[in-house]
């Protein structure tokens, strides 16, 4: 859209081509005090007029926390390893909830925001990011209590410190994650603005995907027949990694890693392309 | 001349009928059998020359038009004419499926009022949340911040949620900041016509303070004439996605009026056999005649208006006249006028009178003829037998609401300073 033209100085042109490489980077950063401004929004909207504010971001964690810690470990008894179980779980919390919170409100995009994009232009990707973005200053805020308890625990019990090298790659590893939620958002928006059903079956998805990630259990408890299978998964290895940056305990190969890598790309390049292809017809069927 | 700022070149638009967007994936299966599968046309979702089929319409049929900078436009055309298709397209929501649309420049559009807002949030986060949406920097809105507040009027609520608001409030709060907007084009669709009076007042004051002050582009959508009338120079007049006539505003809105009219103003009966009536009476002709000078016999409040009628008498050496009865559309009588009596025979018998101009207020009226024997008992009663409607026209004004009142008079108004105020006196 925002080709220019050789022959003519015109700024920009319209037509009926849409691109599936044309990714705007430009106007995005164009944007850029409108993308700051819904992750306000977001945090506004979610703890105004609310007695304890921001701090649900913490409180929700430790409140399905202590909900885990009873069923999945007390109850029924998933070892955790040598992790306590609170930190354990905790990580694990904090990165679905991450995942998860991302992929279902982004691909609500074109369904919450139909009304605004039927009357005003600005790059719809926008606000998938701004959506992502907050949810990363929230798992920002659950990782300092994860620091912090990690920390008691050392000072309490005299838990040996097991963080290691592979704490560079963390930042990575959630990233990866991010882009996992923010690629099969992106086509799931575009699907369920065609196929309203599609949110159902979002919404079960994400449900069940849980059972086959590794959250509320390690990777080195599932049996080894069906490792290959549960390694299909690209966010098992990335989940591992991060228990294993922090706890020193997390099962993955390189060539794990590599396919992580190589299918979360996949899925990105993937889901712009469908993203940016249909996003501007999506506006007629809407 | 100034340069072309929006080049519009053979824009059509086809929207498919029906269920759309409800899951329709028989339908896009289907598309994908005839178009990937068997290489043929598609109909809608084809990238490459969609034909319009009996599935789809045709919103926007090949529009072509050029917009110079500094220029501003109207659009004007009845519902469903294409108009916010094409602003649409324009503001880039939606893409245009033939043709092509170019352009320099930023570009604001205000196809509603407080786009972005939200009832949640403060009036001081809805004006920047809002801001950055219609294309201001944060820069911008700090810069304007106070004047945005001070125009809308409402300082004292200006960290209150938008949802303890009066709409009034929210409606000042969001045209302030649309009011505040300095992009190179701005296209503005039928927002005046929410809030009351004096709000639209407002709002039509500030659009003509950015037309004539800054240079502006402006694309305007608007049902209301007189406004297209008094801020536009040039306009486009759409009718079923065809630009039927583009030029200057004062040609084109006469043209459209003239045809969009409801004016019924003439009705003829050769034979009596067919014609309106009873056994006593039976209506012949009856006729309106707009008595100005324009071709287009355009009625608005300065035309006087000559209605005249015939009916066949088939009573007998009687004495009967006529009355005539003017209604608005809500069925308000304005007045009635009668005739005298006139003793007369079997025959034709022809009635004339003038409504004058000056007279009526703007809107839709009817007219009922009455056919009465001795001044007193009804031979026949021809309910609503012309209708027409009276365009507003006023001169030189910043005032472009509705005047109110049935009837518009101007007669006579003494207006004078019978004292000044002096040093001493008083």
């Amino acid at each position: 859209m925002e080709q220019v033209s050789k022959a003519t100085e015109w700024g920009w042109e319209l037509n009926s081509q849409t691109s599936w490489w044309d990714w705007k980077v430009k106007e995005l950063w164009e944007y850029r005090n409108l993308w700051l401004r819904l992750i306000r929004k977001d945090f506004l909207l979610n703890y105004q007029q609310t007695l304890l504010g921001p701090l649900w971001i913490l409180f929700q964690p430790i409140l399905t926390l202590v909900t885990y810690i009873l069923v999945f470990n007390k109850l029924i008894g998933i070892s955790t390893g040598n992790v306590p179980p609170v930190l354990f779980y905790l990580i694990g919390i904090a990165l679905w909830t991450f995942f998860s919170e991302s992929f279902i409100a982004i691909s609500f995009t074109f369904i919450h925001y139909e009304r605004i994009f039927q009357k005003v232009y600005f790059p719809r990707l926008i606000i998938p990011l701004s959506i992502l973005s907050a949810n990363v200053i929230r798992l920002l805020l659950q990782l300092s209590l994860l620091t912090i308890i990690t920390v008691g625990y050392w000072l309490l019990y005299r838990n040996p410190v097991m963080m290691n090298s592979w704490m560079l790659a963390l930042p990575i590893a959630i990233l990866l994650i991010g882009v996992n939620g923010l690629s099969t958002g992106l086509l799931f928006a575009v699907l369920t603005a065609h196929y309203r059903d599609l949110t159902n079956v979002a919404s079960i998805g994400i449900r069940l995907m849980m059972f086959v990630t590794p959250v509320i259990y390690p990777m080195a408890v599932v049996p080894e027949r069906f490792r290959q299978v549960a390694a299909l998964n690209p966010l098992s290895p990335l989940f591992e990694v991060c228990r294993f940056a922090l706890f020193g305990e997390g099962t993955f190969t390189p060539t794990q890693l590599a396919y992580s890598l190589f299918v979360t790309l996949l899925l990105f390049v993937g889901s712009m392309m469908l993203f940016h292809k249909r996003v501007d017809k999506l506006m007629d069927v809407i | 001349m100034s340069e072309t700022i929006i080049q519009i070149e053979n824009v059509s638009k086809y929207y498919r009928l029906g269920t759309i967007g409800t899951g329709s994936f028989r339908q896009d299966l289907q598309r994908w059998w005839t178009t990937r599968v068997r290489r043929r046309e598609d109909s809608f979702f084809g990238d490459n020359t969609p034909l319009p089929s009996s599935s789809a319409i045709l919103a926007l049929d090949d529009v072509s038009f050029d917009i110079r900078q500094g220029e501003v436009w109207g659009l004007v055309g009845a519902n469903g004419a294409g108009k916010s298709t094409l602003l649409k397209i324009i503001s880039r929501i939606t893409r245009p499926s033939q043709g092509v649309i170019r352009g320099k420049g930023t570009i604001s559009s205000l196809l509603e009022v407080g786009t972005g807002f939200h009832m949640e949030l403060t009036g001081r986060e809805n004006i920047y949340i809002s801001g950055n949406m219609l294309g201001m920097s944060k820069a911008d809105i700090q810069h304007k911040f106070d004047e945005i507040v001070a125009f809308s009027g409402i300082e004292r609520f200006i960290d209150t949620p938008a949802k303890r608001y009066s709409s009034g409030m929210y409606m000042r709060l969001a045209f302030a900041v649309a009011a505040h907007l300095e992009p190179d084009i701005l296209i503005v669709d039928e927002v005046l016509a929410v809030g009351d009076a004096s709000f639209q007042k407002k709002c039509l004051g500030k659009m003509q303070e950015v037309a004539q002050d800054k240079g502006r582009t402006i694309l305007f959508v608007s049902h209301n004439m007189q406004a297209v009338n008094n801020l536009c120079q040039k306009s486009v007049w759409l009718e079923h996605g065809r630009v039927r006539e583009l030029g200057e505003t004062r040609t084109v809105v006469t043209n459209f009026l003239a045809t969009y009219q409801q004016n019924t103003l003439q009705k003829t009966w050769d034979t009596p056999e067919n014609a309106p009536g009873n056994q006593q009476v039976r209506f012949r002709s009856i006729e309106l005649i707009p008595e100005s000078d324009d071709p287009q016999r355009l009625i608005n409040v300065t035309t006087p208006l000559r209605v005249s009628f015939s009916i066949w008498n088939f009573e007998p050496e009687t004495w009967i006249n006529a009355s005539l009865q003017l209604y608005t559309n809500l069925g308000e009588c304005v007045f009635e006028l009668p005739t005298a009596s006139l003793y007369c025979a079997k025959g034709v018998l022809e009635g004339a009178c003038t409504i004058p101009g000056h007279f009526l207020n703007d809107g839709v009226y009817y007219l009922s003829i009455r056919i009465l024997k001795d001044a007193s008992s009804v031979l026949f009663d021809f309910q609503q037998c012309l209708s027409f409607e009276v365009e507003d026209y006023r001169e030189n004004t910043a005032w472009f609401g509705k005047w109110p009142g049935v009837i518009r008079p101007t007669f006579p108004f003494a207006w004078r300073q019978v004292a000044t105020e002096t040093a001493h006196s008083l």
